[in-house]
């Protein structure tokens, strides 16, 4: 009966199968078992497990490409490749691939320059000058439902906390911010498996877009000491200036990256804090060990499960060729379980060795940009409900009791995190 | 055309092209060198792409920022000349530039 099941879970659609959503990880495990680099039968697409494995594809930007990235793998591709070199083709139908204008997607020397204007966001000084509004922000929305006894982690708190934080971070004015709350709330997260995905999730974007447009023009002719002034007069690396469209691009992205992966983290953070025998108790006796207990989350869970990359030129992972025009999903959430680096995966372990080394955030040109921020972030809503609460656990009336939990996961093939978490909070 | 010299822990220095624009940090991950994690990917937030610089070449680099100061103070492998290779900017005047990965933490 298992080998048939084990068969049946490897054979299922990873990019449409709802049923490998709530828990994806099974569905690794089975793919694990093919090897670290398997090829879908009958498909242009592998999917990599392996830790050194996925490293290898990330690192080598010279054979694969991002483009990819945001639509996934499973993509019609807008052209029949030729040559042995895909790159003019790739940059000339870069506008027909599901955000391929993204910083995510970008290759080269474009993706290079996009990324070094936002390269000054996230340094020591500014994430301390940002962290003050970020601990009186996170005290407001915890203070604000401790009178019920309960919340609602995902709408109640994290979702306003990482859009508000980012809004700190770019400068947006305070009176847009609910604004752009609303907007970002209304859409569907990146990867959805429901529905039309490029149009869709690009929304919110497209309607901050129409604000950046403002703020940028506006600091181009009125500097002042802001984020967004910084921004509008930044140059690229070789000294030459990006026109508007690209800093608006890059504002909107960096706002709408930040925005759902970070929220949808601190409810994988809270299950972990819940669920793990004595790991509330521990870190609030000790709240030092907030950073090393965020970073086996992200190794267990992280809140992205995949990235992908086109091969550009026929090339090697692991010793298996990828040819020309095939696409590579690099399964960052299995990587990060592959018994060949991690001591027993699946436990849960505080300080394991070399633990920042985990894939949660990808690794290499691409790695998340806003990596640092997504830390603090996590860390300073964790130290606010230690203050206010002496407990915290799931609302049984929506989740069911321990053992039995019912917990409902986001229908997106990227994206790692539950759509709603009812806490019960015990007031200090 | 200008070049940087970069040794590894093992000990072997490799002849780097400059791509002018580009970071030492990213000149040395694009080669594919060992032993330069680059963990925050270039943005100034961990000192995971340490080197160290050849004393003869000193006066080729400008003063490191407070942020970069600040985040090689957390380093136990702190030296004189360390530097985070994220934040040397590499142009054509830097030819010659002798830089040694540090070991990790």
């Amino acid at each position: 009966m298992n080998g048939i099941a084990q068969l049946d879970l490897v054979d299922r659609d990873y990019f449409t199968d709802h049923s490998i959503l709530l828990d994806p990880y099974e569905y690794f495990e089975a793919l694990r078992e093919k090897g670290p680099v398997y090829r879908l039968p009958g498909r242009d697409i592998f999917m990599v497990t392996g830790f050194a494995e996925s490293l290898e594809v990330l690192a080598n930007t010279v054979d694969f490409s991002s483009v990819i990235c945001v639509g996934g793998p499973a993509q019609q591709m807008p052209f029949t490749p030729e040559g042995d070199n895909l790159t003019p083709q790739i940059e000339a139908h870069r506008d027909s691939f599901a955000g391929g204008q993204s910083l995510v997607a970008r290759d080269d020397k474009a993706h290079l320059n996009s990324r070094a204007l936002l390269s000054r966001l996230f340094v020591p000084s500014r994430m301390k000058a940002n962290e003050a509004y970020m601990t009186g922000l996170a005290d407001r929305l915890v203070k604000g439902v401790l009178d019920r006894g309960s919340c609602e982690l995902i709408t109640d708190i994290a979702v306003p906390f990482a859009t508000l934080v980012i809004a700190d971070l770019l400068g947006v004015p305070a009176d847009d911010r609910d604004h752009f709350m609303a907007v970002i709330a209304a859409g569907a997260p990146p990867g959805a498996l429901d529905g039309d995905d490029s149009e869709e999730s690009m929304h919110p974007l497209v309607v901050m877009a129409g604000y950046f447009v403002n703020y940028i023009i506006d600091r181009k002719q009125n500097p002042r000491a802001d984020v967004l002034t910084e921004l509008a007069t930044a140059s690229y690396p070789d000294g030459t200036l990006p026109d508007v469209a690209e800093l608006v691009r890059l504002s909107t992205f960096v706002f709408g990256a930040g925005q759902d992966t970070t929220a949808k983290l601190l409810g994988n953070a809270m299950r972990f804090l819940i669920e793990v025998p004595g790991m509330q108790a521990q870190l609030r006796a000790d709240p030092k060990q907030l950073p090393a207990f965020l970073e086996e989350v992200l190794r267990l869970e992280g809140s992205t499960k995949m990235t992908s990359r086109l091969a550009r030129k026929t090339t090697t992972v692991g010793g298996v060729e990828i040819p020309i025009g095939t696409k590579v999903m690099v399964a960052l959430a299995a990587a990060n379980r592959d018994p060949r680096r991690w001591e027993d995966p699946k436990a849960f372990m505080l300080n394991r060795p070399r633990i920042k080394e985990n894939l949660a955030f990808g690794r290499g040109a691409h790695v998340c940009i806003g990596n640092p921020l997504a830390r603090v972030e996590t860390r300073i809503v964790f130290e606010k409900l230690f203050e206010h609460t002496s407990h915290i656990g799931y609302d049984e009336t929506a989740h069911g009791k321990p053992g039995s939990l019912k917990l409902d996961y986001e229908p997106s093939f990227i994206i790692r995190g539950l759509e709603k978490m009812q806490l019960a909070l015990t007031p200090r | 055309m200008p070049h940087i010299f970069v040794t590894t822990a093992k000990n072997v220095t490799h002849e780097l092209e400059i791509d002018n624009g580009a970071t030492a940090m990213i000149t040395i991950r694009d080669a594919g060198l060992d032993g330069l994690l680059a963990l925050c990917g270039g943005v100034c937030a961990c000192a995971t792409c340490h080197v160290y610089v050849d004393p003869a070449c000193a006066s080729m680099l400008g003063e490191m920022s407070a942020d970069e100061d600040e985040l090689l103070d957390g380093s136990i492998r702190r030296k004189e000349n360390s530097r985070l290779s994220c934040q040397i900017l590499l142009t054509d005047a830097l030819d010659g530039l002798r830089l040694t990965i540090a070991d990790e933490d």
